[in-house]
């Protein structure tokens, strides 16, 4: 990544941000440092001048004016850092080592930084930070004691300096690691980056690497491949979905298409009455329509992976109703129907889709078991307190090979072909299994005990939606 | 009858209107929610075909405003959704029945003809009669041309919605719906074996047999 992007970057910004407020801090403690330090400066040199003061009236006081002058003379000829002002009542000097006072106005009693020049050996000139006092003697003259502060000053503005430069030093190297942190961020984001790029470009496949260190990118980019994995599987369900769809509606598409084409062929020979290929092909539209939404009833289940407005309801009243609507069919085809339902028990889920999934199971009983047969409906708790809704035949069967398969899509076993279906039935039972937290319950029935006389009677076959306990269901 | 149809698919409402007239009801069209809430206000419709989804104002928006202002006239809305959910919001919303398109036009025809049916016969008759039959919905009991006929407790309801529907045609998934309260596809006819008996129990006897199947469509019961 170049530099004027990684500016850009949140970390960066971050890392900008804190310097800032450390730069704040750093700022408001030198500043304190410098009060501080700089009062403590001129209280010793105002307490050293008070000093050299109270010495000098204790002289005024033994020896008058003139021992006090005389003390200056003696004092300034010495190496002694004072300044020292003698001047009469009007502020005129009298003696001293300074021409003026710096105290304004001249004739008062009063505290006063100043600046003495100075020559040094090199016969520049130098000003020197000093810091001074001016009293009234007993006998209305003035006397001004300085000292020379410049040491002091110069050690605090040393220290200053000192702070100044750590800070900017600080500041740099905070840069320079907020330059490094979001380099490092923006490289481990960058295999997100390219996931997501590729998968905006179309390419469902691509997958942001996982480095293996655990961290958070490392979630975040397992995380995301956990969606897309989702998101591809859902689309490839559709794929499919959409790929049988087409699949299986081509054939009955065509069928239409040539009994219409057959139909107007032969009105225009003026041969025929088209209204029976008409009605057939209103029923085979009829079909297609059956075979299409049940494709999508399937797809939709699966992509939700759970039951629309689920609700407590009881299974054996709902297979109740359905025992009641199928056994004039049974009775009918001749078979014998019966049916036994546990009381009490509930199971959540969506009514309609439980309703139509074992329709289905009843439809595929009724249709496969030859006539003479039975067909008993059953609603119980297991033991292990899932809820069975169960349909036992005592029809042709399924091989145990097959019985994986007969779920699928489409699939038709060779005997079921010359019977009406979509091929679709076992796979939204089991969609709805699914959606409920099920399953579907594919064995063997009763066996050939019952009917074996009557010819297309098998082992039978045993169907069944089981729902798992309410209180563990969604 | 008048019929008002919302509908943004010209050519389909095209067609539903030719359907519709054909047999012998007026319709109109209009392709969005807010000029049918317009036609609608206007009144003088005794049913009311409502798409889901139109332009400006959808189809549940635009019947749950009718219903606010006291509008009762019975809503068919028609559907491209088709999920369990998309009908129950449909029906919460104020519409009277649900039809999933793409559907028989048959069962359109019959599903708005019953609509304008339960418009006429608001009131509660507790006998009703067709030709010779008669059933009292009190005393539970039918007879034709004066025999008592002996119904199961579900053939009594079939015969008493097929009644109601007299000389209309009746699919088999609006007996399913409205009879067995199921709204799902049965895939075998199973229906057709439950009019075979009431059929039987019916006609069985008489010269002139009442209860019609109708190709392409379901049944209809005849004076």
């Amino acid at each position: 990544m170049r530099l004027p992007d990684l500016v850009h970057t949140t970390s960066f910004r971050l890392t900008l941000l804190s310097l800032a407020l450390f730069a704040a801090a750093a700022a408001a403690f030198l500043f304190y440092i410098y009060i501080a330090t700089a009062g403590e400066v001129t209280q010793r040199a105002d307490e050293e001048v008070g000093r050299e003061i109270s010495s000098l009236e204790t002289v005024y006081a033994r020896a008058g004016l003139a021992g006090v002058n005389q003390a200056l003379i003696e004092r300034t000829i010495g190496e002694r850092p004072y300044f020292y002002l003698l001047m009469d009542a009007a502020a005129k000097p009298i003696s001293g080592n300074i021409a003026v006072t710096p105290v304004e106005p001249a004739t008062s009693e009063a505290r006063s930084s100043f600046r003495v020049s100075e020559t040094d050996s090199d016969g520049a000139i130098r000003r020197r930070a000093a810091w001074g006092r001016q009293v009234r003697l007993p006998k209305g003259e003035l006397l001004f004691v300085g000292v020379d502060i410049a040491e002091g000053q110069s050690y605090v503005l040393r220290i200053i300096r000192a702070t100044w430069g750590a800070g900017v030093l600080v500041l740099i190297l905070g840069l320079a690691a907020g330059l490094l942190v979001s380099r490092n961020v923006s490289r481990s984001l960058l295999g997100l980056k390219r996931a997501v790029a590729a998968v905006e470009a179309g390419d469902l496949h691509a997958r942001a690497p996982v480095r293996g260190v655990g961290d958070e990118y490392d979630e975040l980019a397992s995380g995301m491949n956990a969606m897309l994995d989702r998101v591809e599987r859902l689309m490839g369900g559709l794929r499919h979905a959409g790929d049988a769809i087409a699949h299986d509606l081509r054939s009955p598409l065509t069928r239409l298409r040539s009994r219409l084409e057959a139909a107007l062929i032969e009105v225009d020979n003026g041969r025929a009455d088209p209204t029976e290929s008409l009605i057939q092909a209103l029923e085979d539209t009829d079909g297609v329509l059956k075979t299409f939404n049940a494709v999508l009833a399937i797809s939709r289940l699966q992509a939700a992976g759970q039951a629309p407005s689920p609700q407590l309801f009881d299974p054996a009243e709902l297979c109740a109703g359905l025992a009641e609507l199928y056994a004039p069919l049974c009775e009918d085809k001749g078979l014998a129907f019966s049916a036994e339902f546990s009381k009490g028990l509930k199971v959540r889920g969506n009514r309609d889709f439980a309703g139509q999934a074992m329709a289905n199971l009843l439809d595929n009983a009724i249709k496969y078991t030859p006539p003479g047969g039975a067909v008993m409906l059953r609603v119980r708790r297991r033991s292990s307190g899932e809820v069975e809704c169960s349909v036992t035949d005592t029809g042709p069967g399924v091989p145990l090979e097959d019985r994986a398969r007969i779920v699928e899509r489409f699939v038709r076993l060779e005997n079921s072909r010359s019977q009406p279906g979509t091929g679709l039935g076992l796979s939204l039972v089991q969609a709805v299994a699914e959606a409920h937290g099920g399953r579907l319950d594919i064995d063997e029935g009763p066996g050939l005990v019952l009917n074996s006389a009557s010819p297309g009677a098998g082992p039978g076959l045993r169907t069944a939606l089981v729902f798992p306990e309410p209180t563990s269901a969604v | 009858m008048r019929i008002l149809i919302m509908e943004d698919d010209v050519s389909a409402a095209e067609a539903i209107i030719k359907g519709l007239a054909d047999a012998g009801h007026e319709a109109t069209h209009v392709p969005d929610g807010e000029a049918g809430l317009e036609a609608a206000r206007g009144g003088g419709f005794d049913v009311l075909v409502v798409d889901r989804m139109m332009p400006k104002v959808d189809g549940l928006t635009a019947v749950s405003s009718l219903r606010r202002e006291g509008d009762s006239t019975p809503v068919l809305f028609l559907s491209a959704l088709g999920e369990i959910d998309d009908r129950v919001t449909g029906l919460k919303a104020g519409g009277d029945d649900y039809l999933v398109k793409p559907f028989a036009f048959a069962e359109l025809i019959a599903r708005v003809e019953a609509l304008c049916r339960r418009k006429d016969t608001g009131g509660q008759a507790t006998l009703l009669k067709v030709g010779d039959l008669e059933l009292d919905l009190i005393a539970r009991t039918v007879r034709r041309a004066g025999v008592e006929i002996d119904l199961q407790p579900r053939e009594f309801q079939l015969l008493e919605f097929l009644m109601r529907h007299a000389g209309r045609s009746v699919t088999r998934t609006m007996l399913l719906e409205k009879v067995w309260e199921y709204h799902f596809d049965p895939q075998t006819n199973v229906i057709d074996v439950h009019i075979s008996r009431l059929r039987s129990k019916i006609d069985k006897g008489f010269d002139r047999p009442m209860l019609q199947t109708v190709r392409g469509a379901g049944y209809r019961l005849d004076a």
